[in-house]
């Protein structure tokens, strides 16, 4: 049996994308970058209704269209 | 004589309708042009003369026996390489291809060839369209026809430089962050990136799936008039496509401007560089002598902008690329390769809270910063148009900052999903660069008669190296 870290679908966290050959240096400027948005989802995520969808930016195009 | 490379399309496919001058004429006028402009700048993938001047008779015939019936009937136009044509493999720009021929057009390749229009070569872009300055490490770098020492912009870099060259009036691009807008500002012509959805992207090579936009780069307003009525409307190949009606856009190309408000973000705006506001200012004086009235206005999210449309493009593109990055990962150059990393490390959740919160900060933006603006103007580069050797930077650990000063004015438009149309600056004699006007949704009728109106005044030019 193969061990989780060697497998291809391993899980995000310290392991992402293990399956990708990225020397350290770059590795750890993606995670830096990731860690940056991820500090502004997290902002955003506190004020998001449970309600809001993915398809809310469809419908406001539609509804904001002025004939 | 005509001088054939100054004609916009749609002048030209009268001329051609009205048997001033053959479609043959006019196409083996623009291959020679096109050769000449791929010298200077690479601005070609493949030369398709042979297959042109075919068809470039087909449609002389149909003139002939008065069948013709398209609006561009034997136009010779070109295409950024993204676009799938049957029977043919598109580049993307990349080592990395399709390993079969496509087995159908493009929703939008198949748009314009019903309108009868003629596919000359296809064009130069940055790797699978993920660059926004036209450096291409798997192709070479396109160069500005302007100077060809500098950017020619990206990714639809080909269609823009070929179309400030007089080699073709109009062609495709897509924009995911601003791959029409760029371009078009660093070559000193127009575009239209369209509300998201408005043109079908069935067939155009994927970044990211929620931000691509397919538009048109040009010289004259009125062909992005003509050719987004041509490609504009409903696609069961694409659920994304919009089924609201498509005006008449060339009819309306005319509408009164005079009144409308152009919206200035003096904060935002501010982060260009001196040069680039002062060019700012000189394009409002022209739209204020048009008619319009500035009036002030404020995008009260920008810099969150910028966060979450990278939130929504980074996996976007990652998910993409997934299968060529697992078992192809060294036929991408370090740039590209290292931009289609990064996705990977953003989590699901964050990737989705972007997408789920789109609607709020569109809804926000549309109630305070149009609230008391038809359109809003925006930079397009931070800066004066940057050298080749400027912006070569690799993969290097500057890479993110780099690029994301290129696009600082351009991708958070991409999250919104608004249309955008891009403007020449009246360039007194220096180097091009240009300007956005963003408007509502579905407000391409009204941008486009702005642009109309700023081409009076400012009239389009062909980029004399």
């Amino acid at each position: 049996m193969a061990s989780p870290t060697a497998s291809p679908a391993a899980p995000a966290g310290e392991d992402a994308a293990s399956y990708l050959d990225m020397p350290p240096e770059r590795r750890a400027a993606a995670k830096a970058h990731a860690a940056l948005l991820s500090r502004a989802a997290d902002k955003i995520a506190r004020e998001l209704p449970i309600s809001a969808d993915v398809d809310d930016f469809r419908r406001v195009l539609v509804a904001e269209t002025k004939p | 004589m005509t001088d054939l490379a100054a004609l916009s399309a749609r002048a030209l496919a009268r001329a051609i309708r009205e048997k001033k001058v053959s479609s043959v004429e006019a196409t083996t006028a623009a291959i020679k042009r096109m050769k000449d402009c791929h010298e200077l700048t690479n601005c070609v993938v493949t030369l398709e003369a042979d297959e042109a001047l075919a068809a470039a008779k087909a449609a002389d015939a149909a003139v002939a026996k008065g069948s013709s019936r398209g609006a561009l009937t034997g136009v010779p136009l070109a295409h950024k390489d993204m676009f799938d044509r049957k029977g043919k493999v598109a580049s993307w720009g990349a080592k990395i291809r399709a390993t079969e021929p496509a087995a159908q057009d493009s929703t939008a390749i198949a748009r314009f060839k019903a309108s009868g229009a003629l596919q000359i070569a296809a064009l130069h872009l940055a790797e699978f369209a993920y660059g926004p300055t036209g450096h291409n490490y798997a192709i070479g770098h396109a160069r500005n026809p302007w100077d060809t020492s500098r950017i020619t912009g990206g990714s639809s870099a080909g269609t823009a430089a070929s179309v400030a060259y007089g080699a073709i009036p109009v062609g495709l691009g897509s924009d995911t962050g601003g791959s029409l807008r760029l371009p078009a500002a660093c070559c000193g012509i127009v575009s239209i990136k369209p509300t998201w959805g408005r043109i079908s992207r069935a067939g155009a090579m994927p970044l990211s799936p929620a931000l691509d936009t397919v538009g048109v780069l040009a010289r004259h307003v009125e062909d992005l008039a003509l050719a987004l009525g041509v490609l504009a409307g409903p696609d069961a190949r694409d659920p994304a496509a919009s089924a609201l009606p498509v005006p008449d856009y060339l009819s309306h190309l005319d509408d009164p401007v005079k009144g409308l408000k152009v919206g200035v973000d003096e904060a935002v705006i501010g982060e260009a560089s001196p040069e680039v506001q002062r060019m700012l200012q000189d394009v409002l004086a022209v739209l204020e002598k048009v008619g319009l009235a500035k009036a002030s206005c404020r995008f009260p999210d920008w810099q969150t902008l910028d966060h979450l449309v990278q939130l929504v493009q980074l996996p976007d593109a990652s998910a993409a690329h997934t299968a060529y990055l697992r078992t192809r990962p060294g036929d991408y150059s370090p740039q590209v390769r290292s931009r289609v990393e990064v996705g990977h490390f953003i989590g699901a959740v964050d990737h989705l809270t972007a997408l789920r919160a789109r609607g709020i900060y569109l809804q926000r933006t549309l109630d305070t910063t149009f609230k008391g603006a038809d359109v809003a103007i925006l930079p397009i580069l931070a800066d004066p148009l940057p050298t080749i050797a400027e912006l070569d930077v690799a993969a290097s650990p500057n890479l993110q900052a780099a690029m994301g000063r290129v696009v600082k004015f351009t991708r958070p438009i991409n999250y919104l999903g608004l249309p955008t149309l891009a403007l020449p600056i009246p360039r007194k004699g220096g180097l091009p660069n240009g300007i956005q006007l963003v408007g509502r949704p579905y407000a391409e009728a009204q941008l486009l008669a702005i642009g109309q109106a700023y081409q009076r005044e400012v009239p389009p030019e062909i980029a004399q190296p």
